[in-house]
């Protein structure tokens, strides 16, 4: 498969999948056992993970596996003072990071214990900092509620929008549904299906072979199939049209 | 990682299926017959019932290399050691400066790695053929307070999970460049610092829910405990009890009281 720059990628699966191990290749944390990995035109092997480091960045499911500093402005300094920064880059990476997740209020406080919301904004906030090309979120919304998820959604938007390459994982089909341009869906370590939203989800049966189903908007357009609904709807705005559309034309 | 944690092996073998208590009597006693055994024929005798047990207990080669490994390479320590540091004894075969290498001195450093090799192994078996559950129960059954038993069980049980976990965090550091095998040794503990912390925080939270977990199901509701399998000794179990008991008695009495040089 390949990634182009500035794409908005969402890799799906159900749990044991595949998902996560498929995006750990990205950054060379794990390595292939066979085929290769070409990260910004260059094989990926030979690199170490921290030079991989500097075009992939990966932010982990659990922001509690990242986060070890005192305050939130260290936190995020840390990766890029391992790339070799100077102190007045490492300041204005922060500056900027803190910018991007907005941060500006909890930037002296101890990360670890902020609330769960926060804490996973300073872990993205910490790659951020090292300013990746490609940007690997790991569940970035699990155990956020409705307004913490759109926050952090609309934050990883803007960041896409200026040029950085977004690598969802997830199995939030509302999510993907919402944000991503292309869904990759993977079962059982193998990719089965490599399309836009629509396309993904107007198969139910390839969501189902990897534990998935499409999101509820989508279903209830599968059900109003029969009355002339297209099948590949993937927003509530898009039915109501379709619905309405389909009145005036019977009308 | 976790073949370090837990040497257990499912099977079924008489050595599986006899009761925990004895074996671990059975272990103790032996480990001590390693202590009494002063000479090296006996000791090798010991070593090679020892084996045969393990050979019984159907112990596959792979595993067992990797769980005696260590040992081996201690015992052969030992043997290299023992001559260089003990200049006691005649014949002198070599003198180097200092240092005097004497024959009863490198049958004596012999003699300790094979009793070195003797109790390592026999306590390989115990923890081979005993799940981690079995040993903590009879533990408790042989005495010991049943927190301490479920602190221990708890522990070997999370062995395993804070090993992935540090992994886990091993990984997310290294995404944010953090390199592990460079710099200095100064420089090298302040980067292990960033995977410490969240072990430790993460491991202090687990705690915390595991003793909220454990409160739920009602644990210390009532101070006597009840247990959902009993140990029973079966007649199988006597017989070898007595095997053990005579195997530590006889050579006991014979080298204590009769003074034969074993």
């Amino acid at each position: 498969m390949d990634i182009r720059a500035g794409e908005f990628l969402a890799i799906v699966g159900g749990n044991g999948s595949g998902k996560t191990t498929l995006a750990k290749l990205f950054n060379g944390l794990l390595r292939p056992t066979a085929g290769t990995v070409t990260v910004g035109g260059r094989p990926a092997s030979g690199r170490t993970v921290a030079q991989l480091a500097r075009i992939v960045g990966y932010a982990f499911q659990n922001p509690d596996h990242q986060l070890f500093c005192s305050s939130v402005e260290e936190e995020i300094g840390f990766g890029p003072r391992n790339l070799g920064c100077t102190d007045a880059e490492v300041a204005s990476r922060v500056e900027h990071a803190i910018e991007a997740m907005d941060l500006n209020h909890l930037r002296k406080q101890p990360p670890l214990s902020l609330r769960l919301g926060d804490r996973r904004r300073v872990s993205i906030a910490s790659v951020i900092a090292m300013s990746p090309r490609v940007l690997i979120l790991d569940e970035p919304t699990t155990g956020l509620d409705a307004a913490e998820t759109k926050d952090l959604m609309a934050h990883i938007c803007k960041l896409n929008r200026e040029g950085s390459t977004i690598v969802l994982i997830t199995h939030d089909m509302k999510l993907v549904a919402e944000y991503a341009a292309r869904v990759v869906v993977v079962a059982q370590g193998r990719i089965l299906l490599d399309s836009d939203p629509r396309g993904a989800f107007s198969d139910p049966e390839i969501l189902r072979q990897s534990n998935l189903e499409p999101p509820p908007v989508t279903l209830l357009a599968h059900r109003l199939s029969a009355h002339g609904i297209p099948k590949d709807v993937v927003s509530p705005q898009e039915l109501v049209l379709r619905i309405l559309m389909e009145r005036g034309a019977g009308r | 990682m976790t073949g370090f944690v837990d040497l257990y092996t499912e099977g079924d073998t008489f050595l599986h299926r006899m009761d925990p208590r004895v074996k671990i009597v059975a272990v103790l006693f032996i480990s001590v017959l390693g202590f009494i055994l002063q000479n090296l024929t006996s000791l090798l005798i010991l070593l090679v019932l020892i084996f045969l047990l393990l050979f019984l207990a159907r112990a596959s080669f792979s595993r067992t290399m990797f769980a005696l490994k260590f040992v081996l390479r201690f015992m052969i320590l030992i043997i290299v050691l023992w001559p260089i540091f003990d200049p006691s004894g005649l014949p002198v075969l070599a003198t180097l400066g200092p240092v005097k290498i004497t024959e009863p001195a490198i049958w004596r450093g012999v003699t300790s790695a094979a009793r070195v090799g003797c109790l390592a192994t026999v306590w390989y078996i115990l923890m081979f053929t005993t799940s981690q559950r079995d040993l903590v129960r009879a533990l408790v059954k042989l005495g010991l307070r049943f927190d301490f038993g479920l602190t221990i069980a708890i522990s070997l049980r999370f062995l395993p999970t804070f090993s992935a976990l540090y992994d886990s965090i091993k990984d997310a550091q290294k995404a944010r460049g953090l390199e592990l095998e460079r710099g200095s040794v100064l420089r090298r503990g302040k980067s292990y610092l960033a995977v410490l912390v969240p072990t430790v925080v993460s491991a202090l939270r687990t705690a915390d829910t595991l003793s909220l977990a454990l409160q739920s199901r009602a644990y210390g509701a009532s101070s006597k405990r009840t247990y959902l399998r009993e140990l029973r000794m079966r007649r199988s179990d006597g017989v070898a009890l007595g095997v053990v008991v005579a195997i530590l008695v006889v050579p006991a009495l014979a080298r204590l009281v009769f003074q034969v040089p074993i």
